[in-house]
């Protein structure tokens, strides 16, 4: 028994963050192209037309994504991501966020993984 | 015969493809003015990312404008358009200055009339629009013209991008941490191409010596008294002179500026609240500050060694 939780602590403890890699968005109807890289060390940078946009820090859990960027006065975001496709595209569902632009802009954001 | 082929051949390579290649022909060529001399190239000049290096352009008949020429580069994200953003679209934009008395003092009537009348542009008109020149095809091309000119290969784009900070100094690096801290730069120059936008009063209006109310004069709303549109900092070491008037030959006189607005203009209408108090920088910061605004420049412009 005791074995067995170790075994499972230390499964959840080395699985892999599902959010770390690059992630793109389809062309808007005006070519635009978001882009996400969430890296391992828990920072991220946004792009938008490859144009670096936004930087941050986050942290992911139990599919709940906090972050704070360099933008909305650095408020903090919460969003559960609901990942799709076996885990190759995602979407956000806002749970708190003062920063209405941001909410606006995270809820209406799909997401593939580049590979 | 071979002077034919030659003459053939040199005229061809000159026949725009497609509307961004019609609207780059127009935009260099001083058909529009009234004058024939000048175009939007004489004042958006290339080679200082399509601004001018002048406070104020000149215009034909050696008038000269009132405000300073903003980059033509990097609008895609843009949503307003000119200092006060009494442009709402890039098509609407790209008509005005054709018709300014100062600019190119032509009325636009006259100017697709020239157009028309001309045999090479009716061409280029009819197999890219299929249709002979008008108003809103000239917008469109030099639209989508102004449209291309994107640019994404600076230091800083390359350090984030490649996620490699190799790609700038430690001095770039910290100066990210000012624009985004100390210097609160990030509150208004924030988004792909450093700006939000907005329309802000920085503090260059007293209505004395600085008159220029900016936004006000379009909206007529006394809120929008001394605002001017954010501009986009990229390229910026390549577009100086600074600020609407052009009033700051050097990043570093900007930089003095923010740090400390009211040293510069004590009774400024209005400044916005986040320039109320001083900012206080170091000197180092201000360096760090300048250098990561250096690393906003593309390699197309670190090559000419501007």
């Amino acid at each position: 028994m005791i074995i067995a939780a170790i075994a499972l602590m230390f499964a959840a403890a080395s699985d892999p963050n599902p959010l770390v890699g690059r992630w793109e968005t389809k062309p808007s109807p005006k070519g635009n192209v978001t882009g996400l890289y969430m890296k391992a060390d828990s920072s991220f940078e946004g792009f938008f037309n490859k144009k670096p946009f936004v930087t941050g820090t986050y942290t992911y859990r139990d599919s709940l994504l906090s972050f704070v960027d360099n933008g909305c006065n650095r408020t903090r975001g919460l969003y559960k991501v609901i990942f799709f496709s076996e885990g190759d595209s995602m979407r956000f569902e806002p749970i708190s966020d003062t920063c209405t632009e941001r909410r606006n802009g995270m809820s209406k954001t799909i997401m593939g993984r580049l590979k | 015969m071979l002077t034919f082929l030659f003459m053939n051949a040199s005229s061809e390579s000159d026949e725009p493809a497609n509307k961004e290649e019609l609207g780059k022909l127009l935009f260099f060529d001083p058909i529009l003015s009234a004058t024939k001399t000048i175009s939007c190239a004489s004042c958006h000049k290339p080679e200082f990312a399509f601004a001018d290096n002048a406070p104020v352009s000149v215009g034909v008949n050696n008038r000269k404008g009132t405000r300073n020429t903003p980059s033509a580069m990097n609008l895609r994200s843009h949503e307003k358009f000119f200092w006060d953003g009494r442009a709402a679209t890039l098509q609407e934009q790209a008509l005005a200055p054709i018709e300014n008395p100062a600019e190119m003092n032509l009325p636009l009537d006259i100017a697709v009339g020239r157009l028309q009348n001309n045999q090479r542009y009716n061409n280029y008109f009819r197999k890219i629009f299929n249709s002979r020149p008008t108003k809103a095809l000239l917008a469109d091309a030099i639209a989508a013209f102004e449209l291309t000119l994107e640019t994404t290969d600076s230091p800083f784009d390359n350090w984030k991008y490649y996620d490699d900070s190799t790609r700038v100094s430690e001095a770039v690096r910290r100066g990210f941490e000012v624009f985004n801290g100390n210097g609160k730069c990030v509150k208004c120059h924030f988004g792909s191409d450093l700006t939000q936008n907005e329309f802000r009063n920085i503090g260059l209006f007293n209505g004395r010596q600085l008159n220029d109310s900016g936004r006000y004069g379009f909206t007529k709303n006394k809120e929008d008294i001394g605002k001017f549109k954010t501009p986009g900092l990229r390229n910026i070491a390549v577009t100086a002179p600074y600020m609407h008037n052009g009033m700051f030959k050097t990043l570093k006189e900007v930089i003095d500026f923010y740090d400390n607005p009211a040293r510069k203009v004590p009774r400024a209408i209005n400044r916005d609240t986040i320039l109320v108090k001083p900012l206080g920088l170091t000197k180092r910061e201000k360096a760090d500050l300048e250098s990561f605004l250096l690393s906003l420049t593309d390699k197309q412009f670190l090559k000419q060694g501007k």
